[in-house]
């Protein structure tokens, strides 16, 4: 007889599916349609990019040898055309995001009220946004034609001569500008509108019996209660001017003389057209990086601003 | 003399009237508050003053002017709003100067006026503090001390203490009542809460429907209502109604003149639990403890629930039957319209 000593009670084996473990895996199952399309059509391809990005491989040759950081090298010192690629996306940037942002702004202060034809008028501004970007390609390069274009026609009305839009180096980034912020300025248009309906009337009330005139109020009140929105809004705006592709390749296929050649445009090219896939690739991957600073840039100001 | 005058003011949104021919006369340094129930235009009433509403007809004066067509800023009148309406991007001191800051006074100027105010409010050691770092009462304490800066001929108030928890609002209802005092500037003070209109008025104007139903001080209201909307407004625990035929037999032969009386009503606090000899009977329905006594539901006899207030620590338990006794002095009579029955009488002092 050894010295164990019985209790006379049996103990209760917990279960196995308790449940924590139970709510654990209805939560992956509930998550699991997000993850895998995360990991296959994300993770996967970004994996893939890198691997790429230090490789040589030309689509053609079907060969693919591994080279370092050349393909980097290549383009951040070595390749001119990539610092006229980002010089023309800056410029891209530069005009899309005020140009977009001042025009939304106006449009939803002038449509964020009940009123006669706000309906018509937000769904007539918002309408370009879910329009085919073939379609208004196709329109505006029928309007922005040299002589026989609807705009020259109109500005040869009150005596202006009209430049070929789409054809002269100078102005086909203008073109494409323009038409890319009359296309999308009805989504950041919604974001003001969404942004000016959440601040309580009580605060322009507040001002108006103080003596503040309409400016005062949007300029003391208004504006810097929308910070946090122009903040976001400015944020995705950059990073969509960035990636622009679609429009580019249907207004002005990167031209005349590389006059509208932008970054995500000239990756398509360099892969698609030119078979270069690592030092597509690289590219790519250098767009990443500067989207992945303008998100964090965005990040950290809200954190700043809400602290 | 007259600080505020209203005469047949009415307001129509499309084809809604919401406001029907208000007329009121207010004193300078007069507290007047605007009670009624939610959806009664009290509110409305208030931001027509302010200018903050076009007037739809009939003349607003402030201060010997006709104001209808004058812009709120010119209007000379400041307003606390519910929800305090603090700039949540400007300080304490910027907040409260932000009227000043905007018509243009010199800065040594508004920081004086400032100062002053936020001493009048015990405020100076807030001042570079934003509102998201202050507690409700100090940020109601903000909201008034923009108002005060900027010196008005009449402050308005709107449902100011609606969002700060009990106890806090009985502090503040009484710092109001302070600051009134020491000011001694005009005041309209719009809740529905009566027990704050009750507590901080000089008058009260009770509002149903976009109609004043009553003006007049506290005690006026209370003891002499004109209506059985006001005698039920006015009051807490509210005014017990019944039909008179219930009780019609009893009150007459306690020598009450029932003649065109439909309604009767009492104050829960004007019934008496008597042993024997009163003059309605009926059963404890329900018992409620405050504390100091009791709240009972007492069914009647033919005529339906009575609420009484029953003092005392040991009060009658549901199902026992009591008997009721009041001073006919306390009877409300009221005929087929709902309107007082009680004969002429005197103003009851303030």
């Amino acid at each position: 007889m050894t010295g164990h000593i019985r209790t006379g009670t049996t103990a209760t084996r917990a279960p196995w599916l308790t449940l924590r473990r139970r709510e654990m895996f209805e939560g992956w199952l509930f998550v699991s349609p997000t993850v895998i399309g995360f990991l296959i059509f994300f993770l996967g391809p970004l994996i893939a990019v890198i691997i790429y990005s230090l490789s040589e491989w030309n689509l053609l040759s079907q060969q693919m040898t591994y080279i370092g950081t050349a393909n980097y090298r290549d383009a951040l010192i070595q390749n001119p055309d990539f610092w006229h690629v980002i010089r023309n996306s800056v410029i891209f940037a530069a005009g899309l995001v005020p140009l977009n942002m001042t025009l939304a702004l106006a449009l939803a202060l002038a449509l964020c009220r009940p009123g006669r034809g706000v309906v018509f008028f937000r769904t007539a501004f918002f309408a370009p946004v879910v329009t085919s970007a073939v379609a208004w390609a196709i329109v505006w390069k029928f309007l922005l034609q040299g002589e026989a274009g609807a705009v020259n026609q109109m500005l040869a009305v009150i005596g202006i001569d009209g430049p070929n839009w789409l054809r002269e180096p100078d102005w086909a980034m203008a073109a494409v500008i323009v038409t890319r912020v009359l296309k999308m300025v009805g989504l950041n248009m919604i974001l003001y509108i969404a942004a000016l309906q959440s601040i309580p009337r009580d605060y322009e009330d507040a001002a108006r019996l103080e003596g503040a005139g309409n400016w005062q109020i949007f300029r003391m009140v208004t504006w810097p209660l929308l910070a946090p929105s122009t903040l976001i809004i400015m944020v995705i705006t950059t990073i969509g001017s960035f990636k622009v592709f679609d429009h580019i390749y249907l207004m002005t296929g990167g031209g005349p003389e590389n006059g509208t050649l932008v970054l995500a445009f000239y990756i398509y090219e360099q892969a698609f057209e030119f078979f270069n896939v690592g030092y597509a690739s690289a590219l790519a991957m250098i767009m990443f990086a500067i989207v992945l600073v303008l998100a964090l840039v965005q990040i950290m100001l809200r954190q700043k601003g809400s602290a | 003399m007259s600080s505020l005058k209203l005469r047949n003011m009415t307001k129509t949104f499309g084809k809604t009237k919401v406001i029907h021919g208000i007329d009121l006369d207010v004193l300078e340094g007069e507290f007047v508050v605007f009670v009624g129930p939610s959806g009664c235009g009290k509110s409305t009433l208030l931001r027509m003053i302010a200018g903050l509403e076009d007037i739809s007809g009939g003349e607003l004066w402030i201060g010997g002017r006709q104001v209808n067509e004058v812009q709120a800023a010119r209007r000379g009148v400041a307003m606390v709003f519910q929800s305090y309406a603090l700039y949540p991007h400007l300080t304490v001191r910027q907040n409260m100067g932000f009227g000043l800051k905007v018509r243009k006074e010199k800065p040594d100027s508004i920081a004086r006026k400032v100062d002053e105010a936020a001493m009048t409010l015990q405020l100076e050691k807030l001042l570079d503090r934003y509102p998201r770092e202050l507690s409700g009462g100090q940020r109601q304490r903000v909201a008034i001390g923009r108002a005060i800066v900027g010196d008005p001929k009449v402050f308005l108030f709107d449902e100011p203490l609606s969002n700060l928890d009990a106890e806090l609002r009985v502090h503040m209802r009484a710092e109001i009542a302070s600051l009134h005092r020491r000011l001694e500037n005009t005041m309209i003070y719009v809740t529905h809460d009566q027990i704050e209109a009750m507590t901080l008025a000089d008058r009260i104007v009770v509002l149903r429907d976009g109609r004043i139903e009553q003006v007049g001080n506290p005690k006026e209201l209370y003891a002499h209502p004109d209506n059985i909307f006001v005698a039920q407004f006015i009051g807490s625990p509210k005014m017990n109604i019944c039909s008179a035929d219930a009780l019609a037999p009893e009150l007459t032969r306690a020598g009450i003149p029932m003649e065109g009386v439909e309604q009767i009503g009492l104050r829960p606090e004007h019934l008496r639990i008597v042993p024997d000899g009163g003059l309605i009977n009926g059963q404890v329905a329900l018992s409620e403890y405050t504390g100091g006594g009791s709240l009972l539901h007492v069914e009647m006899e033919g005529a339906g629930r009575f609420l009484v207030l029953s003092e005392g620590q040991e009060g009658p338990q549901p199902g026992d039957e009591v008997q009721l006794d009041f001073d006919t002095a306390n009877l409300h009579r009221f005929d087929a319209e709902g309107r007082s029955l009680q004969a002429a009488r005197e103003p009851v002092p303030a």
